[in-house]
């Protein structure tokens, strides 16, 4: 690949392999995602989604192959991502608008008398604000989630990684959270997406389906809907075709 | 500055966290007066008996509650994965364990100074260098704090926490010089005491709050807290990441 394409690139991953103890968990990942695009990956429960995740964040090292993420290395760019995890990863005990200031004052090393504008901003994009003096562990699974949300874009990254983001949410508010996606699209901010759901696929620009820690596709909803050969077929068709030829 | 600021925002999110908690309000301040109240009344009459112990009770409190309360939250951290989350901004290690070292020293000091004025109002008692007893819980606060930390690596919810405090705090507080004075102790019970954190408090605290002396003359024991306290920083950060 030309030096030029490479600065497009949001997310460069190379021969990457990762095992538990014995246990192999990603044989062989090459991923190349475009800045500015919303990226999916799917796969059932333990296709190894979230070690993916872990390895491109820096929580887990690498034990093979490269990961670039806006053409740095891991260990450079770690700073530059927002992260949503899996589990909410919030204080209970603090209010809504504490966790977020908290989190925007730790990365900018503010005083902690103050936080950054953003902040209000995000609430009011995840409707918290009725709710900012809320302690956490009185808001539902929901409100959680969203808040969780919040956290990973309130420092306003360059590159979001977000697991299973949609997990738990109402349609309205989902489909709300996609429109929010697509916007941060059009200021060059590129997304990283895990997701079980076909739902939440067919809003990415570029897909992965991941099995048994194999990429056994990729391209776009359109693409590998039609790879099928079929007319009218589903992304949930186009998933258990790649499963059955692999 | 930054880094400054990251440790102070730790610090003051730490003691919103628990004095935000009810539970772990009454576990630094209330469960400490009730102890103190049973213990003066039962020597209501033996002002002599209630000085000589108040030393070792501010010791033992100090330690048991910053150990138990710094082990819960941090081990809260790591199961819900706030910790992860904290160490993916630009927050070393440091920023976290001296964050958590600072929230508990305030909150230790604070802790401190309701229960010497409870026992000193409550009880009529008088003591020295009240000042210096401070340096001396300061230690105390590092180590068990730190010590509190480190056991964190090992436990996977909070019922095995509380499993440590027989290994860790029980031991001490038979082997302090509470209970029995420690030279009249078994040789074997001697040598492992002066392994442990807390008999050297005991003995600091009592020297200064009882007989007069200052820090200048238990320069010993002074030294032998640093070192616990170092020690337990030590392996309190290099497990910081271990099990999140």
């Amino acid at each position: 690949m030309g030096q030029n394409k490479k600065e497009f690139l949001a997310l460069e991953v190379d021969s990457l392999r990762f095992s538990y103890k014995n246990h192999l968990v990603l044989n062989g990942i090459n991923l190349s995602i475009s800045k500015g695009k919303i990226f999916g990956i799917l796969g059932a429960n333990g296709a190894g989604k979230t070690t993916l995740m872990k390895l491109i964040t820096g929580q887990l090292n690498s034990q093979e192959g490269t990961i670039k993420v806006l053409g740095k290395p891991v260990s450079e760019s770690k700073h530059s991502i927002g992260y949503m995890p899996q589990k909410h990863s919030l204080y209970q005990e603090l209010s809504v608008e504490d966790n977020l200031k908290f989190f925007n004052q730790m990365y900018l090393g503010l005083s902690p008398f103050k936080s950054h504008s953003n902040v209000e901003e995000v609430l009011a994009f995840v409707n918290l604000i009725k709710f900012k003096k809320e302690k956490v562990l009185r808001l539902s699974e929901g409100m959680k989630q969203r808040l969780s949300l919040a956290i990973a874009l309130v420092n306003s990254p360059d590159f979001l990684i977000l697991d299973e983001p949609t997990v738990g949410l109402d349609p309205e508010i989902r489909s709300s959270f996609w429109a929010h996606f697509k916007n941060l699209t059009k200021t060059k901010k590129s997304l990283f997406i895990s997701s079980h759901t076909m739902d939440d696929a067919s809003h990415c620009d570029k897909l992965a389906f991941l099995r048994n820690g194999k990429i056994i596709a990729f391209g776009s909803p359109k693409e590998l809907r039609e790879a099928t050969g079929k007319n009218n077929s589903s992304l949930e068709d186009a998933f258990l075709y790649f499963v059955k030829n692999n | 500055m930054k880094s400054i600021n990251r440790t102070i925002c730790i610090s003051l999110r730490v003691i919103r966290q628990i004095t935000n908690d009810p539970r772990s309000t009454a576990l630094i301040i209330i469960a400490p007066l009730i102890v103190t109240s049973l213990i003066g009344f039962s020597f209501i009459g033996q002002k002599e008996i209630l000085n000589k112990i108040t030393p070792a009770l501010l010791g033992v409190i100090v330690f048991f509650f910053s150990f138990l309360v710094a082990g819960v939250s941090f081990l809260r951290e790591r199961i819900e994965g706030t910790l992860e989350r904290l160490l993916l901004l630009p927050v070393k290690k440091v920023n976290v364990i001296t964050g958590y070292l600072f929230g508990f020293l305030v909150l230790t000091t604070i802790q401190t100074l309701i229960v010497l004025t409870y026992i000193i109002f409550m009880f009529d008692q008088g003591y020295n260098n009240i000042s210096q007893v401070f340096v001396i819980l300061m230690l105390v606060t590092i180590t068990s704090v730190s010590l509190g930390i480190f056991v964190s690596t090992f436990a996977r919810n909070e019922f095995q926490i509380i499993q440590f405090i027989p290994l860790i705090i029980l031991p001490q507080i038979f082997l302090s010089g509470i209970f029995i004075p420690v030279g009249e102790m078994p040789q074997v019970l001697q040598l492992i005491s002066e392994i442990l954190p807390l008999k050297h408090t005991v003995f600091s605290l009592s020297q200064i709050m009882l007989h007069g002396k200052n820090l200048n003359n238990i320069l010993p024991q002074l030294f032998a807290l640093l070192g616990f306290a170092s020690v337990c920083l030590a392996a309190g950060m290099a497990t910081i990441k271990n099990r999140s």
